[in-house]
């Protein structure tokens, strides 16, 4: 007998690899556009999920282009949600500090504005890990209103 | 087609750059290189005519900001113009359109450097 397909849910797995974020990225907008969002959401969802698969390529696994980076995008009635799950290093809770965009200007330095983008563009951001599988598990959720 | 290409050209003191198509962490060194080369050339002031810039995460934001502290102190400016709407909510809801001047299209942004030159 075959086994029940659940088509509301699917995976993608990349090498942790820049090159590869522009197909994430345009994933996610599409997966946005099939769950009922608009194109100025769909826009705001793709950016969240580059910033997330960034953090993981460039701090996780510190650039090291030989490890995989496993997405899942599940559709459900009340949201899109898009599961991130990596072996690298995890975010501690002290980094999860948003930045003032306006300290910025007095302070310029590379990076750090892309948790504050996930979490104005998503409406939950949550980071977990799994100490079981020693995996770290990102999730960006955007709910359907 | 590649991810990211560049075009500058000189109108009077200011550097245009054109970055068409998708600055993201795996294109941002090309686009942070080619304002560095302007900077390094004594080029300080710079407009961004991001009329065929589909997209920009905070690498490419990373980059601008920083630059700008160094073409500032020599009198000069980042400006911004021909912003595509998604492209216009990245940098607004970071608060970007509050530190940098954004312009419609390019000839405003230059009408809006020129007497500053002159001065």
């Amino acid at each position: 007998m075959a086994s029940k397909v659940d088509h509301a849910q699917f995976r993608l797995i990349i090498p942790s690899q820049t090159r590869y974020l522009n197909l994430v990225t345009g994933l996610a907008k599409r997966a946005s556009l099939v769950a009922g969002f608009d194109d100025a959401t769909a826009a705001k969802v793709s950016i969240a999920v580059d910033e997330a698969v960034t953090n993981v390529i460039l701090h996780a696994y510190h650039g090291e282009g030989e490890h995989s980076v496993e997405l899942e995008l599940r559709f459900t009635e009340e949201a899109l949600e898009i599961h991130i799950w990596h072996s690298g290093q995890g975010i501690r809770g002290d980094q999860l500090v948003l930045p003032d965009p306006k300290e910025y200007i007095k302070h310029p330095r590379k990076g750090g504005l892309g948790l504050l983008l996930m979490s104005r563009f998503m409406d939950e951001v949550q980071f977990k890990a799994d100490e079981a599988s020693g995996r770290n598990e990102c999730c960006l959720i955007k709910k359907i209103s | 087609m590649a991810d990211l290409s560049i075009a500058v050209r000189q109108v009077g003191d200011v550097a245009v750059l054109l970055p068409a198509g998708f600055i993201n962490a795996h294109t941002v060194r090309d686009f942070e290189e080619a304002m560095e080369r302007l900077v390094q050339a004594g080029r300080y002031t710079i407009l961004l005519n991001c009329r065929d810039l589909n997209y920009i995460s905070s690498a490419g934001l990373g980059a601008i900001m920083g630059l700008i502290e160094t073409v500032r102190e020599h009198d000069g400016d980042i400006l911004l113009s021909n912003l595509q709407d998604n492209v216009f909510t990245i940098f607004d809801t970071l608060g970007f359109t509050q530190l940098y001047r954004v312009f419609g299209d390019e000839s405003q942004a230059l009408a809006a450097v020129a007497p500053e030159q002159k001065g």
